[in-house]
């Protein structure tokens, strides 16, 4: 994927300098909407109590391990679960659990940060992560610490009704407490795009208030529809995993870090037969297409490398004006023909020749050089390139000493 | 200006307008006759619609999970069981003069499974008629006069601590076990029971504890069981003055026996107590082989109908049927699965489903008559057991302490020999092992499923909902006929007042507000005879100290006193045969208006105390109240409807009469043959042993409206 994105910066590059002019004013014009993409966040809640809901923080770690084995590190998960079930009484397994009735994977391993545990589990906290109204008190790993660039990954699993979640068997979370708390996310520039993914019963009624754009949500059944449980582990004596989460988890499985798969993939792999219920995903908030959005844009923490060329400019005779000339850019991308370029399976290669047609005009020798390193074709060339680039600052610094 | 325009309204008429249900209710008082026959009916059918409105039981509470994991009672703990049930039968082949060997050996298999263990001794407490103990929770603090080391037993109670649990809750296994005269059912309950309290020490998702108690049931299962809970719930500071069991020979050489075999176990000499009781569950094996196939009986009405919950027998019934293949049985009323009359309704009831259904599918209502039968007579026999108000099983013990609780009785298809019982002891066990680790997952006490209702089949039940409508309708038209007829006294003495120049004095306004007061006449009656039957339900109380004499005799006493304080009464308070004077002509309608509203109040406040007792009163009760009429002047009238009157009510009054309705109820169900004076008696004493609200009911209410209905044929105005 990420050679994808870095292939269309390169094409920007091409054009630079064409659009090197116009590129201060139209920054001022777009400068929300034309944030970069900086970093992830996930934000995954388990929200129900109580033995026979295991199936739901099973849910939740899952993901977990997913979004983790993706790429986005602990200090940017928040993770709240309603309930303990690894040190449950009723845990045949204890202070483990599982999503599958094989145990091969154990869920509660060693490096599992429960952020919000138990009683700490409620709507309003919740909410204050989602706007990022906190207490002084509450330590930075439990905050939300997204930006105007940060795609947020909010997954949320429990009892659900008709507009609402049930938080801990007591209070509930209605579609307009999420509507208005993402509102305040968007107001707040707190994420640039945002997917909810919702597995609880008539999931789809939760996103009917959200208006803020940049919201992508996805729920695991319609309106009327229950969700159902996956299996039932009959040793530990409890459904274990939920069909919706299973099928996420199952497509998850497949990819690694590097996989190229978009957002549509994944939503036509639910397979109504198989979950028993409707999954239904709500784009109209959300401007890109989900063709071109990939999985890891959520799921991991994959996203477009910014390369200044700042570094490598004491070499070449580019200016410095490129970083800022990259973002315009990037949204003229979405806009125009080059899309049908991008939409082609081997887009890869033909960008390559194309690039490496105009290459030789721009003579720029960072761009081949990163070229190589993206493809990771010549790791032991990348090293050699270090060491002769650290010769000139042994020489500068032992000068200095003398 | 609505209340301008009102105001001027009310003046232009003099006569108020009267509001829509008042009028409502004038009218039905003054067609008292027509809904009185039309709600009876209705009341009736409704009762018999019963099996047909059942609906299919499910398990309401989501943390009970029943049959989600695997049972894990294997064929060695079967085995070990299978072990302690050699080793008590040959026990018993031994002989045992004071049964303390077995216990050991009990105690003995339980220290060895590393459960904590103690014995808990215990004095029979003999069923007494104490007056004020009705409805007061049981107390510890008799302490019988007359003890003696004779009348004791011993309990052997065994506990598992959760490993990882809280202590505060606890799950009761119950298996009642004669140390005296054992038979080998009892030793195979026993055999079940450790097959899976020796996988409960195993496991490690134990969140409650777990309580196994051996009763000695040589007292009776339901005393022994009923003594133990006395003393887990209400602890006991003996002062040391009374004399208690420690100081009985036999009882100090167990102990003895146990610290010297033992030592260093978790034997205890003191009284062990777990966490609160989430449910209880007793287990029986029955010796007599079934017809069928293995069935297991579920019992579960404790004392003034009360019941578990009904997600403890869902439960039971679910993992029996799907996971172990036992056919689940509730208790019939046999005699009525071959009755015609009931077969040709079902078919009447089927057929009309039939209809319905071909009207509008969607209207499904109708069952098979067979089902019909079978649904009518356990509804009968359920209906039955909890008007009795005694409970049918040691379970009743735990429900007056609010724990839920049921007795299972298995009954295997075959003899249990050597190899049947391994079967019997492996399914058995693990049904139990399945309803305890289901319970083990509860996290509240049980409260989601109905508490009030009454099975139709083990999987069938009517909700409280369902067959209140059947009383409801039966006593709906009590007050409609007390008022009208209220009304028609009043109006027709006034109407002889006019038409009689002697009382033309009394017409004034005092006159009025006399005769409107004339009704506390009759209620000083109804009074009197509710005070008669306080008093007749008081008399065992003494007739009991008469020592040495047989049920008949007594019978015989108590109605004998019945009789001479009901004649003490009536002539000291109110005399049928007073009646001199012409304006008392209607005084029978009067006493039948206050009658009628007594027997109101009694059917109400009863239907809120035990349902089923209502009920069944109800439909004695009723038909015969409102078809009171005096003899006299259906007599007088001669007319085919008026003699067809008098047969029904003297019918109804001789069958309502409760020792007349008690022996015809008797002789019905087992045969006249059997049918002895005495056994009335019998019955009555049982009533009162197990506190029943029945036994009140029936001195209180129905006795007096009984003779109430009897004064009103036999007025002689």
């Amino acid at each position: 994927m990420a050679t994808f994105i870095n292939s269309k910066s390169i094409f920007g590059l091409l054009v630079l300098p064409c659009l090197l002019l116009y590129s201060s004013i139209a920054n001022n014009s777009s400068s929300v909407e034309a944030t970069m993409h900086t970093n992830n966040w996930a934000v995954l809640v388990c929200t129900s109590r109580f033995w026979f809901n295991y199936r739901h923080m099973a849910n939740t770690l899952s993901l977990y391990r997913t979004v983790k084995r993706l790429g986005i590190p602990d200090e940017r998960i928040i993770l709240m679960l309603a309930d303990d079930m690894a040190c449950n009484t009723r845990n045949k397994y204890p202070a483990q659990v599982f999503n599958n009735e094989n145990h091969r994977l154990n869920l509660y391993g060693d490096n599992v940060e429960v952020d919000y545990r138990g009683y700490e589990v409620t709507v309003e906290n919740f909410l204050r992560v989602l706007t990022g109204r906190h207490e002084t008190s509450v330590p930075r790993s439990k905050r939300l610490l997204s930006d105007e660039g940060s795609h947020i990954l909010l997954y949320m699993t429990g009892h659900g009704g008709d507009e609402f979640l049930k938080f801990q068997d007591s209070e509930e979370l209605q579609s307009h407490d999420l509507a208005d708390a993402v509102k305040q996310m968007k107001e707040k520039l707190r994420f640039k795009e945002l997917l909810i993914m919702v597995d609880t019963c008539q999931a789809a009624t939760l996103f009917n208030q959200l208006q803020s754009p940049g919201v992508l949500a996805i729920g695991s059944s319609m309106k009327g529809e229950n969700s159902y449980s996956h299996h039932l582990d009959s040793d530990v004596g409890v459904s274990v995993v939920d069909r919706f989460t299973y099928y996420t988890l199952a497509f998850f499985e497949r990819l690694n870090i590097y996989d190229n798969a978009s957002l549509s993939s994944l939503f036509s792999s639910y397979n109504p037969s198989m979950l028993m219920s409707t999954a239904y995903y709500r784009q109209d908030l959300y401007q890109r297409r989900l063709e071109e959005v990939p999985v890891t844009n959520f799921f991991g923490s994959v996203m477009e490398t910014i390369h200044t060329d700042a570094t490598y400019k004491a070499l070449s005779k580019k200016d410095s004006g490129r970083f800022e000339a990259q973002m315009p850019l990037d949204q003229s991308v979405h806009h125009d023909e080059r899309r049908t370029l991008i939409n082609v399976n081997d887009q890869d290669e033909i960008h390559n020749t194309k690039a490496e047609g105009q290459q030789g005009a721009s003579k720029c020798p960072f761009t081949t050089f990163y070229d190589k390193l993206q493809k990771g074709e010549n790791v032991d060339s990348l090293v050699n390139y270090g060491l002769v680039a650290m010769l000139p600052f042994l020489v500068v610094s032992s000068w200095l000493f003398q | 200006m609505a209340e301008t325009k009102e105001t001027s309204e009310k003046d232009e008429k003099p006569k108020p307008r009267v509001r829509p249900i008042v009028r409502l209710g004038i009218f039905l008082i003054s067609h008292s006759f027509l809904v009185s026959v039309v709600c009876c009916t209705a009341g009736v059918l409704a009762l018999f619609l019963l099996p047909v409105l059942a609906k299919n039981t499910y398990i309401s509470e989501n943390a009970l999970m029943p049959g989600s994991a695997s049972p894990m009672l294997s064929t060695q703990h079967v085995s070990d069981g299978n072990k302690l049930v050699k080793d008590l039968t040959s026990l018993d082949l031994k002989s045992s003069e004071t049964g303390i060997e077995s216990q050991r050996v009990i105690a003995q298999y339980m220290l060895e499974l590393g459960a904590e263990v103690s014995f808990h001794k215990f004095h029979a407490q003999l069923n007494q008629f104490h007056p004020l103990h009705f409805f007061s929770s049981p107390d510890s603090g008799i302490i019988q006069e007359n003890f003696s080391c004779s009348s004791y037993g011993i309990n052997t109670v065994g506990i598992i601590r959760a490993p990882r649990g809280d202590g505060k809750e606890a799950i009761v296994l119950v298996t009642p076990y004669n140390t005296l005269k054992s038979d080998l059912g009892e030793a195979v309950s026993v055999g079940i029971a450790y097959s899976v309290f020796s996988l409960l020490t195993q496991v490690t998702w134990l969140s409650k504890d777990v309580i196994w108690l051996v009763a000695d049931s040589r007292y009776g299962e339901y005393a022994a069981v009923a003594a133990w809970l006395r003393d887990y719930q209400i602890p006991k500071f003996s002062s040391l003055s009374t004399p208690n069991s420690e100081m009985c020979p036999d009882i100090n050489n167990l102990y003895e026996l146990k610290i010297n075999s033992i030592a260093g176990s978790k034997f205890s000499n003191s009284f062990r107590r777990a966490g609160t009781m989430a449910a209880a569950l007793v287990l029986k094996v029955s010796d007599q082989s079934e017809q069928y196939e293995d069935t297991i009986s579920i019992y579960a009405e404790a004392s003034n109908g009360q019941m578990p919950n009904l997600d403890l027998i869902n439960v039971v019934n679910y993992l029996a049927v799907h996971r172990q293949g036992l056919r689940v049985k509730v208790e019939k009323l046999w005699s009525l699965l071959n009755s015609s009359w009931l077969k040709s309704l079902g078919e009447v009831f089927e057929s009309l489903g039939k209809v319905a259904k071909s009207l509008n599918p969607e209207w499904k209502f109708g069952i098979p008559a067979t089902e019909y039968v079978e649904g009518t007579a356990t509804l009968a026999s359920s209906l039955y057991y909890q008007a009795l108000g005694v409970p049918t099983g040691p379970h009743g013990a735990f429900r007056d302490y609010q724990v839920d609780a049921i007795t299972l009785e298995i009954s295997p298809k075959y003899s249990l020999d050597k190899f049947r019982r391994i079967d019997i002891l492996l399914r058995g066990g693990r049904l139990i092992e399945g309803v305890i680790r289901s319970v083990n997952n509860l996290l509240e006490k049980f409260h989601q499923s109905f508490f009030l209702y009454l099975l139709t089949s083990p999987s069938k039940f009517v909700s409280v909902g369902v067959y209140m409508i059947a009383f409801a309708l039966l006593i709906a038209p009590l007050p409609m006929v007390a008022a009208s007829l209220y009304v028609d006294a009043n109006s027709l003495d006034s109407k002889t007042n006019k038409s009689t120049p002697s009382t033309i004095a009394d017409t004034g306004e005092g006159g009025i507000t006399i005769r409107s007061w004339r009704w506390l006449n009759s209620a000083k009656l109804v009074f009197a005879v509710h005070v008669w039957g306080a008093i007749v339900s008081l008399l065992p109380y003494f007739i009991c100290q008469i020592p040495d004499s047989s049920p008949t005799i007594r019978f015989m006493i108590w109605v004998v006193l019945s009789l001479i304080s009901l004649l003490t009464l009536y002539s000291v308070l109110a005399s049928p045969f007073s009646c001199n004077n012409t304006s008392q002509e209607k005084e029978w309608a009067l006493v039948k208006s206050v009658t009628i509203s007594y027997v109101f109040i009694g059917l109400g406040l009863m239907s809120v105390i035990n349902f089923a007792t209502a009920e069944i009163g109800a439909l004695l009760m009723v038909p015969m109240c409102l078809l009171a009429r005096p003899l006299k002047f259906d007599l007088r009238a001669g007319s085919l409807r008026s003699f067809s009157r008098m047969v029904c009510n003297l019918v109804l009054g001789l069958i309502a009469f409760p020792p007349a309705a008690f022996f015809l109820l008797k002789g019905m169900l087992e045969g006249f043959g059997s049918v002895n004076i005495g056994d009335f008696w019998m019955w009555v004493e049982s009533l009162w042993a197990w506190n029943s609200a029945t036994y009140i009911f029936i001195g209180m209410v129905y006795l007096p409206c009984w003779v109430l209905c009897v004064h009103i044929l036999l007025h002689t105005c």
